[in-house]
């Protein structure tokens, strides 16, 4: 029985080698990716090696700092030693394509057609292509929303639903924090974050800069009234300092009556504050003025091919399968949240569906459905410089170091332009 | 060249040349590098681009002040700390001579991520213990991590945890070796103990305290695990951003390789130009 089950793999082995020599073994590919985007990815690959099983895919779990700096050693290297995929983020994403333009393969060359791309909205796509250069496919996105503690909300009589402007937040968090003593409304990481600058400024159409990297526009009105709000709110009260570990502190200890950040928030609230299924639930983010956009954009990764990889047929395989199907999009939403930026995954069934930890609310119809109205904001190759100079033009700003927050703003760009060379548009 | 010459050059002709390539090489490649704008590809000289830009930073100012604060109030508050805690182990009414010692010593011991996580946690807001004791004594609450000035403060005090005992430990050995007659001749003489440790020890540990100071110094001008994890990555806004830490954002988030290196040289530069101010104050009169 042995001798002959070997001798008939030799066969099949000798035939494969005959007529198809990629297919005679599995081709292997490996991804570098982190924490639960690297976790999500495991779990499309039941799925994939279903329609695929020729295709092995490893992969690796370094941390995202590990990613980056370990890409751009590689990279500075001439690509030596870079996996078959990369993880990388779309604020960061630029940098690679300004420094090593020639580190990631072209995926237009691979399969990534115009009707491919047309799949996945414009403002994702905008950091990952310079001119006719595909470098890498969007994968999750982080549409904006408010997550919020039902319980606090109704003991101070507080509808959700009439928080449509940023000033209505204020008045509600007042309120909040009166019913229930050592509730704050919100927090924000003012000491080494600019999260809420990026999500308001978005939302009203501004940013760092212009979305074709070619001006500095920090200081434009958009931004300026932003800035504006934020120090109100945090003169308010409404806003209080807090980094990421101690977000997740507040919300498991209960302190804390709102969090607003990327959609992708939902599996950190979920995985971390188990205990308190039923109490969250989620709205959509308030804007400037009540009938604004109510739409933006925090955060969210993409997948490029290294031009040093062996397979890149293979890793586009994966790639289209994970990133460009329902299937394999919808597999990373349901284990870990991530949420996908392919725009047919949002009338997946399961994107309607009610969330038991969420009392019930269908809270990704309700993220979801704000993709479409969030337009682009461009992190540029000097996305580090401008942030830092932001980060603390805003510290000195809420210091009284400034008249206003125009004058701030003003500061900032200038110290963009002699960082980057670019020019403040007018 | 002697032929015995040639034999030892020979010898150490393998050091030389890893000395060469990993040493000599990256300070004059970093220092050509400090001439050329890496914002472009490829790179081009550009004497502005860096060192013209370098001036002008409002960055690099404050890189600059904090560094300095760091230094004016950090090492004199932790050198004259290392200075007492070292005549406490000397004296020869202490008990448990060894354990003191080694308690003093221990926080150089202790992993830098580890005790950084542990300050994290004892000065958070709102459960950290500090806070809590604060607040035992009627104090408010102190946003240690969101307020430039307590960030600052929290940075000092961790630093000065994290060093006086090491100090203590070198100080203590130049307080052993001053003999014990010059003592016996002060005390028959009736000089109060507080003269003694004016006029003999200190004299005497110049040179051993000179040696802590300038240490301390190099030690201040390069911080940057303090700040990278302590208060995260230099905040708040920049609040605590010493230059290590400022040339590592430029070198390795910001990729520009060029300014980084107009940094580096000058953060050299300083260091050398402190350390030989010390150098001239410390210097013997003769």
């Amino acid at each position: 029985m042995g001798c002959k089950f070997l001798g008939a793999t030799a066969l099949v082995a000798a035939l494969a080698l005959g007529s198809a020599p990629a297919l005679a073994q599995p081709t292997e590919i490996t991804i570098w990716s982190w924490n639960v985007a690297a976790s999500s990815l495991k779990s499309t690959l039941e799925g994939f090696n279903k329609q695929f099983p020729d295709i092995k895919v490893t992969v690796q779990d370094l941390g995202n700092q590990q990613v980056f700096d370990k890409t751009l050693a590689a990279c500075a290297a001439g690509g030596d030693g870079l996996p078959d995929i990369v993880t990388i983020e779309n604020f960061e994403a630029e940098i690679f394509w300004n420094r090593f333009p020639d580190c990631f393969a072209n995926l237009k060359d691979l399969g990534y057609t115009s009707e491919i791309q047309a799949k996945f909205p414009e403002f994702k796509r905008t950091e990952l292509e310079v001119g006719d250069v595909a470098y890498a496919m969007p994968w999750d996105s982080g549409p904006v929303a408010v997550f919020y503690r039902r319980d606090f909300y109704e003991k101070a009589g507080v509808d959700p639903k009439s928080v449509k402007s940023w000033d209505d937040f204020i008045a509600a968090g007042k309120k909040i924090a009166a019913a229930n003593p050592g509730v704050v409304m919100a927090q924000a990481d003012f000491n080494g974050d600019s999260e809420w600058f990026r999500m308001i400024s978005n939302e009203q159409g501004c940013g760092y800069f212009s979305t074709d990297g070619q001006t500095i526009t920090i200081n434009h009105p958009a931004c300026v009234a932003t800035l504006d709000k934020i120090k109100q709110m945090k003169d308010a009260g409404t806003l209080t300092a807090a980094n990421w570990d101690e977000k997740v502190q507040s919300n498991t200890a209960g302190t804390v009556a709102s969090q607003v950040y990327g959609g992708w928030y939902e599996g950190t609230v979920r995985t971390n504050s188990p205990k308190l299924t039923g109490k969250w639930g989620v709205y959509l983010m308030p804007s400037l003025t009540a009938d604004g956009p109510h739409a933006a954009n925090l955060g969210g990764s993409s997948l490029a091919i290294s031009n040093g990889s062996q397979h890149k047929e293979a890793a586009w395989t994966y790639l289209n399968y994970t990133l460009g199907t329902d299937e394999g999009q919808i597999a990373m939403l349901k284990s870990f949240g991530l949420v996908p930026s392919l725009l047919s995954a949002e009338k997946q069934p399961f994107v309607s569906e009610p969330q038991p930890y969420w009392d019930g609310q269908a809270v990704w119809a309700d993220i979801l459905g704000t993709l479409p109205k969030v337009v682009a904001s461009r992190g540029t190759a000097f996305q580090s410089d401008a942030d830092g100079i932001y980060k603390a033009t805003q510290t000195k700003y809420f210091a009284g170091g400034y008249p206003d927050a125009k004058a701030a703003l003003d500061d900032a760009a200038n110290q963009i332009a002699s960082a980057t060379g670019l020019p403040i548009a007018q | 060249m002697q032929l015995r010459n040639r034999a030892a050059y020979g010898f150490l002709a393998p050091y030389l040349l890893i000395f060469a390539a990993f040493w000599i090489w990256p300070i004059i490649s970093s220092f050509l590098m400090s001439f050329q704008n890496t914002r472009v590809n490829p790179w081009v000289f550009s004497f502005g681009a860096n060192w013209g830009r370098l001036f002008n930073d409002p960055a690099f100012y404050n890189a600059l002040k904090n560094t300095m604060i760091i230094l004016i109030i950090q090492v004199p508050v932790m050198i004259t700390l290392a200075t007492i805690m070292a005549v406490l182990l000397n004296s020869p009414l202490l008990k448990a001579r060894g354990l003191f010692r080694f308690a003093f010593f221990a926080p150089v011991v202790v992993g830098e991520v580890a005790y950084a996580a542990v300050f994290r946690l004892m000065f958070n807001l709102d459960f950290g213990i500090i806070n809590k004791l604060l607040n035992g004594i009627g104090i408010a609450s102190i946003s240690w991590f969101a307020e430039a000035p307590a960030a600052m403060a929290l940075l000092i005090i961790a630093v000065t945890w994290r060093w006086a005992g090491y100090n203590a430990i070198i100080i203590l050995a130049g307080l052993q070796s001053i003999p014990g007659d010059v003592y016996e001749a002060a005390t028959l003489d009736r000089v109060s103990k507080i003269r003694q440790f004016i006029y003999i020890t200190l004299p005497l540990l110049k040179p051993i305290i000179l040696f802590c100071v300038i240490l301390s110094i190099i030690g201040s001008m390069q911080l940057f695990t303090e700040p990278f994890l302590i208060t995260n990555r230099g905040g708040p806004g920049g609040g605590t951003e010493t230059l290590g830490l400022f040339l590592y954002r430029q070198g390795f988030t910001s990729l520009n390789f060029g300014y980084a290196s107009a940094i580096a040289y000058t953060m050299a530069a300083l260091a050398i130009l402190i350390s030989l101010l010390n150098l001239w104050v410390g210097r013997d009169e003769k």
